[in-house]
């Protein structure tokens, strides 16, 4: 008979997920909007995507090396961070921007606060901003999708550089606050991916479906991602003339699906409880909304997550639910005075 | 829509190994081993000494004041020793060791038809019964409440994983549950029942509707989900009721009682018979036969796994359910009133890696049944803010595991949580 038996505090049995599998599911959530982005920008636009994801796994290799830790690439969290960051960048950027890009999220962003779980903003949205910073033109340089009709060869042409530039719908919003009417956006083309933009956030239906994988399997709450929606379209309606038309372009153009999806739902830079994450996200959207009406930029998706993770903290202190049971101290007291 | 509690978690029933396996009685061997501490409270105190001869159901211990209970020899014999042994938690416990003579002379208490209120209680106190759903509470304190009751709640949920004594007792001895319930109807005073069973256990329900014959006890089917039996989160699925934090079922006007409790009640007033038998699930993927056992308390663990056979693969043992049971490192502690299962758990069936960090997920929150936020808890522990973990309301906890359960990041959460209840008491720091 064995005589040596784990002994360890109960329970012993538990649910087989684990951070590792969250991050996998993330991972294959990320993939249909990459898929879709390959095909619409081409080769290269994956391969910006694959340099950030390197350079992020790297960053946490040699984070760890040098300060002499065990190398903790295996729980999947520096590939989430490389995949989210390098499917903002726009499709045509150099190839040292996600490189600089994945080592700065991981490095700066996430490790020096002490790695995962414990940084307070988004490796992926701050890595973004440092690049937009620093690079403003590449940052800004979007392509039309391809144009498959005289062949496939435009499929590496991001690599030749024979693509063709093109303004985002968002610019295209941002240039018609005054003139009034978005009418030449073409909302099938922008619910498909057949506009401008950064590399994941183009096609509205890949990152649907994403979701809707994500909602499934129960890695995200849904809450977080429609009051952020919903707070973007209400304030779409709020601050543009004749804004029911802008309710739609809105909601598909940039950012705003990806980061409902992919970023805001972070769980470390997000607030603890449902109702925190509802508020925080609600922030997000309002800040958002600023930023692309009254802001200088055309795009308020990353501020915004950055903004509303500094609120983080302030939101997890006032929502604090109360345990199973609880009475009022003031009630309490009165009691104790009459017996 | 099946009544149930907010939160919990969905478990793995692994009820299949033994739910269609009748009792059987467990061969006692040459010594039992009873210990003296096998409830909440006092250690009883002993009333033989080395060379006493005693009977099945002589008493050996006495209750040492009003939160205590007695203890009773479950064999005829012997007493060779009174000694100090690690019981199943760890801590030294004065055990009295009984050689059986394989007589099994009966020292029983009379029998009585037809008891009055104070025989119940007399009875209930005399025979040493204790609350047999995992926490020992001594019965007799809660059938003298000092609240008024409105009804008395059964507990037929058994919501842990492998366990199948409750569900075992209702098929088999329904005819003697029902009328232990009656016997605490009488004790308490009260009319209104409610019989509250776990909806994956569709035929005790059958069975006990179709022999019962008070109209007065509702028998409540509820949803299939751990801790349903939990005392709080019953009575919440039954009556919509909250028990007030730090308060107990009795500020409400209700009484829990086990299914086990009420068929040892049974035993005691109408055969007589102390308690001296633990029904008991002996289960999991490492033991060779699976079974449910009659066994007599004070029978050595490791008596009980050489009758079952116990298989090579086996890498933890748990006493209790595997949510909230204890890991026992070797087979020396015995069988006590508590017991309600011994697991002999394999690889694949447990969940043993490394924690890694918090990633802030909110699983555990999600999941604790009593609103709690374990990861604040546990982030404040360990960082040694005893006050900050009494802020997060870590004295509500009742340790039912749920939060542990479904952490991906495989974090301690109930050890943080029992350290910083511990800390708190110990620095004397009002629950918040």
């Amino acid at each position: 008979m064995k005589t040596k038996f784990l002994v360890s505090s109960s329970p012993h049995i538990g649910s087989n997920l684990t951070t590792k599998k969250i991050m996998l599911h993330v991972i294959i959530a990320l993939s249909f909007p990459l898929i879709a982005a390959t095909i619409i920008f081409g080769l290269y636009s994956l391969f910006i995507v694959l340099l950030a994801v390197g350079a992020s796994v790297l960053g946490e290799t040699l984070y760890n090396l040098i300060r002499k830790r065990a190398n903790t690439i295996s729980d999947l969290s520096a590939i989430v961070t490389g995949l989210i960051l390098g499917m903002n960048l726009p499709p045509t950027v150099p190839f040292y921007v996600p490189i600089i890009g994945g080592l700065f999220a991981i490095m700066v962003v996430k490790m020096l606060f002490g790695g995962l779980g414990q940084n307070f903003a988004n490796p992926a949205a701050t890595a973004r901003i440092f690049l937009t910073l620093s690079w403003p033109v590449q940052m800004s340089k979007y392509m039309s999708p391809l144009d498959y009709s005289g062949g496939v060869k435009v499929f590496i042409s991001g690599f030749t550089k024979t693509y063709v530039t093109s303004a985002t719908p968002l610019a295209t919003i941002k240039d018609s606050i005054d003139v009034g009417g978005v009418s030449n956006l073409n909302l099938l083309d922008m619910f498909l991916g057949k506009i401008g933009g950064s590399i994941g956030e183009v096609c509205s239906l890949a990152i649907i479906i994403a979701a809707i994988y994500l909602i499934i399997t129960k890695v995200i709450d849904w809450k977080t991602l429609v009051s952020y929606v919903i707070t973007c379209a209400v304030l779409a309606l709020a601050f543009y003339k004749d804004g029911y038309l802008y309710v739609l372009p809105t909601i598909l153009s940039g950012g705003i699906l990806f980061a409902g999806v992919f970023m805001l739902t972070d769980y470390t830079t997000s607030p603890r409880t449902e109702l925190g994450r509802v508020i925080f996200a609600i922030f997000a959207g309002l800040f958002t909304m600023i930023i692309r009406r009254f802001g200088g930029m055309p795009e308020g998706a990353c501020f915004s997550i950055l903004l509303a993770n500094l609120f983080v903290p302030y939101i997890d202190k006032i929502v604090k639910p109360k345990p199973f049971g609880y009475v009022k101290p003031k009630k309490e007291r009165k009691k104790e005075t009459n017996v | 829509m099946i009544p149930t509690f907010r939160h919990g978690v969905k478990t793995k029933g692994r009820k299949e190994y033994t739910e269609n396996m009748p009792f059987e009685e467990y061969p006692v061997g040459d010594f039992v081993y009873i210990p003296l501490l096998q409830h909440i409270g006092k250690p009883a105190t002993p009333l033989v000494i080395v060379g006493d001869k005693v009977k099945c159901g002589t008493k050996i211990g006495e209750a040492d004041g009003f939160i205590s209970a007695n203890v009773h020899s479950s064999v005829s014999g012997e007493v060779t020793g009174i000694v100090d042994l690690p019981c199943a938690t760890g801590l030294p416990t004065t055990h009295i060791v009984i050689k059986n003579d394989y007589k099994y002379e009966e020292d029983f208490l009379s029998p009585i038809q037809n008891p009055t209120k104070d025989e119940v209680l007399e009875r209930c106190k005399e025979a040493g019964i204790v609350g047999m759903g995992g926490a020992t509470f001594p019965t007799i304190v809660k059938l003298m409440p000092k609240t008024p009751i409105k009804a008395l709640i059964i507990n037929g949920c058994e919501c842990e994983p492998y366990i199948t004594v409750d569900y075992r007792l209702m098929l088999e001895k329904a005819a003697e549950v029902l009328s232990g319930i009656d016997l605490v109807k009488r004790a308490l005073g009260v009319n209104k029942v409610y019989f509250g069973i776990e909806s994956n256990k569709p035929e005790a329900i059958i069975k006990l509707r179709d022999i019962s014959t008070d109209d007065e006890i509702e028998f409540c089917e509820l949803k299939t989900k751990y801790p349903q039996g939990g005392e709080k989160q019953l009575i919440s699925a039954i009556t919509k009721e909250k028990v007030p934090k730090g308060g107990l079922p009795s500020d409400l006007g209700y009484v829990v009682f086990n299914v086990s409790t009420v068929y040892a009640l049974y035993e005691a007033v109408y055969l007589g018979q102390p308690l001296i038998y633990r029904h008991m699930t002996v289960s999991g993927n490492g033991v060779k036969r699976a079974a449910n056992l009659r066994v007599r308390i004070g029978v050595q663990l490791s008596d009980i796994v050489e009758y079952l056979g116990i298989e090579e693969n086996v890498v933890k043992v748990v006493l209790g359910g595997p949510m909230m049971g204890v890991s026992l490192h070797n087979f020396k502690s015995t069988i006590t009133k508590g017991s309600s299962s011994l697991l002999l758990l394999a690889e694949k069936e447990i969940r043993e890696i490394e924690p890694t960090p918090c990633i802030n997920c909110g699983r555990c929150a999600k999941a604790c049944p009593m609103f709690l936020m374990p990861m604040v808890t546990d982030r404040a522990i360990l960082h040694g803010d005893i006050e900050g973990a009494n802020n997060s309301y870590a004295m509500s906890c009742i340790e039912c595991g749920c939060c542990a359960y479904v952490c991906p990041a495989r974090r301690p959460l109930v050890q943080s949580q029992r350290l910083a209840k511990k800390l708190i008491r110990k620095n004397k720091l009002t629950p918040a």
